[in-house]
């Protein structure tokens, strides 16, 4: 859902294949939005999809057995937002259990910002006051999570830290990045823009933590080895 | 008649519950809006607004500063989905208030999110230091022991706070289907005895005890409900006392009679039949 930039959306939308997948989006992490629920439906117009989503704010309109929703799409799509929000407004309505239920049964999981941040054990967000903290998701990942990485100031050293004070290991993923796992292992870093990185960090066992760079295929490109030697260049 | 002898220097705490009505609902009278800041008994009041039941939607925002910068008060919002970018400490923040307003929505989804942000914690300390907790709908609900919410679709019963003993529920002209599963609740013991209020009826506490309903518009009722008698539960009418409409000027001595005699109320100067 970047302003623009449909490779990721076109990307996600690939793994279902099918022909028309079901893609459900989540926008509670911002407080279901209006502008944002909007956005979703211009990028994933019908009828290359068959779009939907939940608004967990509005219940007396829209779907109303969440749970088999949720297991009957072929994709989920968590918006950015507030992780803290966002884990505590899932739990009062059940959805970590139905989401955890939908992952097994093959439904994509998928999202950015704190719509990544939510699948991992633990993240380290500033989307609340105060410097950068440790949280915890839904934990079908057992790994931690950073996002806008690169982006941000104090993203990469916040993470750093904590990843060196004992948080596991974990992905530090730059802006139109994409960590692509299936079960809990990663299988390809994917971007939507030339020169997105994305590093695997891990405890130097010393208090610190070391930054690994892994290979990211940018997705407008027919050749990605290109790509993949320029994100190795740069680190 | 009600007994009005209120003296904050011996029970700070005031909650003002209101069963809908306000800036939120586009509602023309302000009295209840105005009788917020009255009760503060400060000449610039502090008051915040937690639009977080709904989501923290921009409109209710505008709503909010539209409506209160027009009277002496200094507004602020604090939205729980947009800390990063307010860089604002919750209970920091709501300490510092002589008021908190919270609006209406899912009464779920905020006591979820205040739960993961501790603001629950962070309401009863502000309570008893003597911040004037108000609200609407699911902002009145919750500081009682339960009420009866539609977080989930249909109207269903829900815990609250429970600063307050007893239960509410609100919208009850507005949204008629609530009542009868209201009543239900009570009768079956799910919900403690409480109160049933309509839009634009306020509920005022000093600490624990009723001391007042209150009404911006004329029609506006506020129903007492315990359980007992053939239909599982009795209704009775409160007393009501109806708020003229403030005065659309700047200062606190061009209000209104009733929200003279709030503040009067307020000081423990008053009776108020």
């Amino acid at each position: 859902m970047e302003w623009g930039n449909p490779l990721l959306d076109d990307y996600v939308l690939s793994l279902a294949r099918v022909r028309r997948p079901k893609v459900c989006f989540l926008p509670t992490a911002s407080g279901d939005a209006d502008h944002y629920v909007v956005r979703f439906y211009r990028a994933f117009a019908a009828p290359r999809c068959a779009p939907s989503h939940i608004s967990l704010f509005r219940r007396e309109t829209g779907v109303g057995d969440l749970r088999a929703h949720l297991l009957a799409q072929d994709i989920i799509y968590v918006g950015g937002g507030s992780l803290v929000s966002l884990m505590g407004t899932w739990r009062a309505h059940g959805l970590d259990e139905a989401l955890f239920a939908a992952w097994r049964r093959g439904v994509i999981l998928c999202g950015g910002s704190a719509g990544s941040l939510c699948w991992f054990s633990h993240s380290v967000s500033s989307f609340h006051e105060g410097p950068p903290r440790r949280l915890e998701g839904l934990g079908f990942l057992p790994h931690s999570n950073a996002v806008h990485y690169n982006d941000e100031p104090g993203r990469r050293t916040a993470f750093l830290e904590a990843v060196g004070a004992g948080l596991p290991s974990g992905y530090g993923v730059g802006d139109g990045a994409a960590l692509h796992f299936v079960d809990t292992d990663l299988v390809e870093v994917v971007s939507s823009r030339p020169g997105a990185r994305a590093r695997y960090v891990t405890p130097d066992g010393q208090g610190g933590a070391v930054e690994e760079e892994l290979s990211v295929r940018y997705l407008g490109e027919p050749v990605p080895a290109l790509v993949v030697g320029e994100a190795a260049l740069a680190a | 008649m009600l007994m009005l002898m209120v003296d904050r220097g011996e029970d700070p705490r005031r909650i003002l519950a209101m069963g809908g009505g306000g800036f939120t609902m586009a509602q023309r009278s302000p009295a209840l809006d105005r009788l917020v800041l009255t009760l503060t008994g400060k000449e610039l009041p502090r008051i915040c607004f937690l639009p977080t039941a709904s989501g923290d939607p921009r409109e209710q925002t505008t709503r909010f500063f539209e409506r209160f910068a027009a009277w002496p008060c200094e507004p602020t919002i604090l939205s729980l989905f947009h800390l990063a970018r307010d860089r604002i400490d919750p209970r920091e923040h709501l300490l510092a208030q002589d008021a908190i307003y919270v609006g209406g929505g899912s009464m779920r989804n905020m006591l979820a999110v205040w739960r993961e942000h501790r603001v629950d914690e962070a309401m009863r300390a502000a309570w008893e230091r003597g911040v004037v907790l108000a609200g609407l709908s699911a902002g009145a609900m919750c500081w009682f022991r339960g009420g009866i919410t539609e977080s989930g679709g249909a109207p269903a019963p829900v815990d609250g706070l429970g600063l307050l003993a007893g239960s509410l529920s609100v919208h009850m002209d507005g949204e008629p289907e609530r009542l009868p599963v209201f009543r239900a609740a009570v009768a079956s013991g799910r919900l403690e005895p409480g109160y049933a209020a309509d839009d634009g009826a306020g509920l005022l506490f000093a600490g624990t005890r009723l001391e007042a309903c209150v009404a911006s518009v004329p029609s506006a009722r506020v129903v007492r409900v315990t359980p007992g008698g053939p239909e599982g539960t009795t209704l009775e009418e409160m007393p009501m006392s109806v708020m003229g409409d403030p005065a659309p000027g700047p200062t606190l001595h061009e209000e209104s009679r009733g929200v003279s005699e709030l503040r009067a109320l307020r000081a423990g100067r008053h009776r108020w039949d």
